[in-house]
């Protein structure tokens, strides 16, 4: 492209959207079958066991339909995480290979896009090897251990991301982000564990390595998601995606709330039916232009907070640029050098899980969860006008769907679409900060963490919490 | 919580007593395993299970907060950081096995037992308030308004406290001036 | 205190830097998206080889008559360093010329350095363009005289696309000719002009197009039975 400065002509925008159009293809057949599939089987757990029980009459029916409700959404996650690791390792090379001029797998299915579903095959037909020396019950146990927090971590997620459907209300805990940050932390044993476990020098030094990463880069995540929490004033998930409900201005990423007010005070103005402009910017921002400064300073901070997150975010999950536990030029592989067959594969699965959990908690926190980023004043479904002719429309073909078999649920369907998009929006971010971004150092790493990001987010969060105190949120 | 009681209803056990057995099975050898197991870090990594299983007590007892502050701070942190020291420090202290002294056994001993008694009796005593109710939905917010206004003083303390461990640890690990570093070396 | 201020604003200097030279980087990474692959689709599309690119050996017939070329001079197989060639002659009594009785070349110990293609009088040894002569055996990889003759087509396609002039029919009165132009160039740079063609190309030869994929055929069908080819990334 560019060499010395000139654009060689043909070269740039020449078209590679064969490629590019591989990869959508690639990505949306996955992505449907994917959630059809996890969908499905919540749905025959959670509704449709439970419809054909109640028309039964064996003494033990209801128990057993409220067993199978509750024992749903760890059925969707333990659903979920094979496929989606599966079809995340397949977009990552597929995107990379967009990223470094290759075409990428092509070889196993159409277009390659059973590659990653033969490499598990593949992956889970290996010998398991334990080295001698390594102590066997850790050896062993590692991998678990890293596993088992992704399923359970992401349990409180659910209700957040499919706009608390019924099914899933049972996994809305009060805690929900403690939760999701103190599961979020266990993984970290199970790396130090099996790079001691394994009897050799590099594990050992990988193991260390991301635990002094983990600890070190753990401060300035929670910090940012506590800050959020601050803003929002709760801990739970659900509420924290619905207070962001409502478009773009309400997301928690701009100002944390901080510009609902406008929000409204737009919708009033064109909408000219509610309140007049000024009165609802005057219940918001009680003290003129201090309240817009503290807007503008939320504002800020929030971005920096997201940019902080994610910095956090990626050194937490062992991704580029922060991969220093698994350096291929110094350590071979890192912890899980000796890991064979079945344990690597689920050492590998649970990291690419880590990637999406982390990107799901982004995005509850700071994206909307499952909001539309058009205002509701701008979007135009959410007038009646439109909406109710196009709902009379379709209506025939859902009232089936929606209200006798309650196979498709609106506001979870529409909320899930929006949370699978931004969510592999994040991902894609993730794979193209991978594609560009060289390795630290260890010391340049431990110096950003402590000399740079934690003080940054201790700033912002004295800086929310009087910033906090000028404007009136969630009126 | 519903489904609980549905389940324990129907299947006539108490099933919060189940889960507390499960969780002493998991913790009471992982104790002894403390204790007993010759490698160092492996009574580490058993450590964090011990841990691990008293976050489940906690989450049983309807403590969730509690527990996921123990799991993220005793379990993960404090532990882990406590095995990688001795990753660190000294990686032959599996092998070697130190010799305990007779009379270092007896005071060892003498200790061990006024502790347990202490605990014994703690436990036993009547004066523990229990109480049938619900888990608030609340709970959070009602421990962090305690924390800073019923129990702000205590609150402080430890901050303190912590604030003062930290500042001795960096004290006691600022590298040494140069000569004495060599003197030490010497020594040895 | 204006110190303190001063290092904040250098620090937020500095960042803002920072986060631009990454900005850059992402940018330039995502823009290469829009380009086209560089690699090449081997096994799907046979890559287009030039024509002197060095390959399994092989040994020219005439394109026009479709008589072996080869007048077992033995030079080749003297000058091959890894002496993986083995001619076998015998004088025949009649003619008193040797007359090939088998040639083999052992691909597993040859380097391709082209050594005998240079050194051949008669254009007889080659270099092919095809490349894929993978095999199960060792010994599989010894090729006899029968392998390593090309046909009349290929021969022709080569004799063009390599610019080598195409050789005299031989004679009937047979010996002087050949010998005299072995005499005449032993050198490998008299090669091109050392014998002029007396007759021009014919125009089958020279015409590529349907001659041309010969090869990329052979290629693409030697490729379908050997599925275990690695697949690329
Ligand atoms: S190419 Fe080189 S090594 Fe191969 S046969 Fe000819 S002279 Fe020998
Ligand atoms: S140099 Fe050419 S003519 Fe002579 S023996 Fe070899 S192939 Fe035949």
């Amino acid at each position: 492209m560019k060499i010395d400065g000139t654009v060689v002509r043909g070269d740039h925008f020449s078209g590679n959207i064969a490629e590019i159009r591989k990869f959508a293809v690639m990505s949306l057949s996955w992505l449907t079958v994917i959630f059809v599939a996890v969908w499905g089987v919540c749905w025959a757990l959670g509704i449709f066991i439970p419809m054909c029980l109640a028309n039964s009459s064996f003494d033990f029916a209801a128990i057993l339909s409220e067993v199978c409700k509750a024992l749903t959404p760890i059925a969707a996650v333990l659903v979920f995480i094979p496929i989606n690791a599966m079809f995340m390792v397949l977009m990552e090379r597929r995107a990379l290979a967009l990223f470094t001029r290759r075409n990428g797998p092509n070889r196993v299915g159409p277009d390659g896009a059973l590659q990653t579903a033969a490499d598990a095959v593949k992956l889970l037909l290996k010998e398991d090897i334990t080295p001698t020396g390594a102590d066997a019950l850790m050896f062993t146990l590692a991998p678990i251990i890293f596993f088992a927090p992704s399923i359970f971590g992401a349990l409180p997620l659910l209700a957040a991301v499919t706009n608390n459907h019924k099914l899933f209300q049972i996994v809305d805990l009060p805690t929900g982000i403690f939760y999701v940050l103190a599961a979020s932390s266990v993984p970290v044993v199970g790396i130090v564990m099996g790079g001691w476990a394994s009897n050799n020098k590099y594990s050992l030094m990988g193991g260390l390595r991301s635990a002094a990463q983990a600890i070190s880069y753990e401060i300035p995540l929670v910090l940012s998601l506590v800050t959020i929490c601050l803003l929002a004033g709760t801990l739970d998930v659900v509420s924290i995606a619905y207070q962001q409900s409502g478009g773009l201005l309400n997301w928690n990423i701009l100002g944390g709330g901080a510009l609902i007010g406008l929000n409204k005070a737009i919708a009033a103005l064109v909408s000219s039916s509610g309140a007049p402009f000024a009165e609802v910017m005057n219940a918001y921002y009680p003290y003129g232009w201090l309240s817009f400064v503290g807007a503008a300073v939320l504002c800020m901070c929030t971005v920096i907070l997201f940019g902080v997150y994610l910095i956090g975010a990626c050194a937490e999950i062992n991704r580029i640029p922060f991969d220093l536990p698994e350096a291929e030029s110094e350590l071979v592989s890192g912890y899980n050098t000796e890991y064979s067959g079945i344990k690597f594969a689920i050492f590998f699965l649970a990291e690419f899980t880590n990637l999406f959990i982390v990107s799901t908690i982004a995005v509850v926190m700071f994206l909307g969860s499952g909001d539309c980023p058009l205002p509701t004043w701008l979007n135009p479904l959410s007038y009646p006008a439109v909406y109710e002719p196009l709902a009379k429309a379709l209506s025939p073909v859902l009232s089936v769907l929606i209200n006798d078999l309650h196979l498709i649920n609106p506001p979870t369907f529409w909320a899930a679409l929006w949370v699978i998009f931004k969510t592999y929006s994040l991902i894609f971010f993730a794979i193209l900060v991978r594609g560009t971004l060289p390795r630290f150092r260890i010391d340049q790493l431990m110096d950003f963490g402590w000399k740079r990001l934690i003080p940054i987010t201790l700033v912002i969060f004295v800086l929310v919490a009087f910033a906090r105190g000028v404007i009136n949120f969630h009126v | 919580m519903e489904q609980f009681e549905l389940l324990t209803n129907w299947a006539q056990v108490n099933v919060e007593a189940f889960v507390l057995y499960a969780l002493a099975i998991i913790a009471i050898p992982c104790a002894f395993c403390v204790l007993f197991d010759r490698a160092i870090i492996r009574s580490g990594f058993f450590l964090i299970g011990v841990f691990g299983a008293v976050c489940g007590l906690f989450l049983i007892l309807q403590a969730q907060f509690l527990a996921l502050a123990q799991l993220m701070i005793y379990t993960v942190g404090i532990t882990l950081v406590v095995v990688i020291a001795l990753m660190l420090t000294n990686p032959r202290l599996e092998k070697e096995g130190v010799a305990v002294e007779g009379r270092e056994r007896f005071s060892g001993l003498v200790i061990a037992t006024v502790f347990f008694l202490t605990i014994y009796c703690a436990l036993r005593s009547e004066s523990w308030p229990l109480s049938s109710l619900r888990m608030n939905p609340e709970n959070v917010k009602q421990i962090g308004a305690a924390l800073i206004t019923t129990y702000a003083l205590p609150f402080e303390f430890a901050s303190v406290l912590l604030l003062a461990a930290l500042m001795g640890a960096i004290l006691l690990a600022k590298a040494e001036p140069k000569n004495d570093v060599s003197k030490i070396a010497g020594e040895n | 205190m204006f110190n303190l201020i001063g290092s904040a604003i250098n620090g937020v200097k500095h960042a803002l830097g920072g986060l631009y030279q990454v900005k850059r980087g992402l940018e330039t990474v995502a823009m290469h998206t829009w380009r086209e692959p560089t690699t090449e689709a081997y096994p799907d599309k046979a890559p287009e080889l030039p024509p002197h690119f060095r390959g399994r050996l092989a040994l020219t017939v005439n394109p026009e008559t479709g008589e072996n070329l080869c007048i077992s001079c033995r030079q080749c197989e003297r000058v091959c360093p890894d002496k993986c060639i083995e001619i076998t002659a015998n004088k025949s009594t009649e003619t008193n010329k040797l007359e090939l009785i088998d040639f083999k070349i052992d691909h597993g110990l040859c380097m391709f350095c082209g050594l005998c293609t240079e050194v051949c009088p008669t254009y007889c040894i080659i270099n092919t363009n095809d490349f894929e002569m993978a095999d199960y055996t060792r010994s599989s990889l010894i090729y006899d005289l029968k392998k390593l003759t090309l046909t009349q087509e290929e021969s022709a396609y080569y004799f063009a696309a390599k610019e080598m002039p195409l050789p005299k029919p031989k004679p009937a009165k047979p010996a002087a000719p050949a010998a005299g132009a072995a005499a005449a160039k032993p050198a490998a740079e008299a090669k091109p002009t050392a014998t002029v063609s007396p007759k021009p190309a014919p125009e089958s030869a020279k015409a590529p197009e349907t001659t041309a994929d010969k090869p990329a055929k052979e290629v693409e069908k030697k490729e379908s039975p050997s599925t275990d080819t690695p697949s690329v990334n």
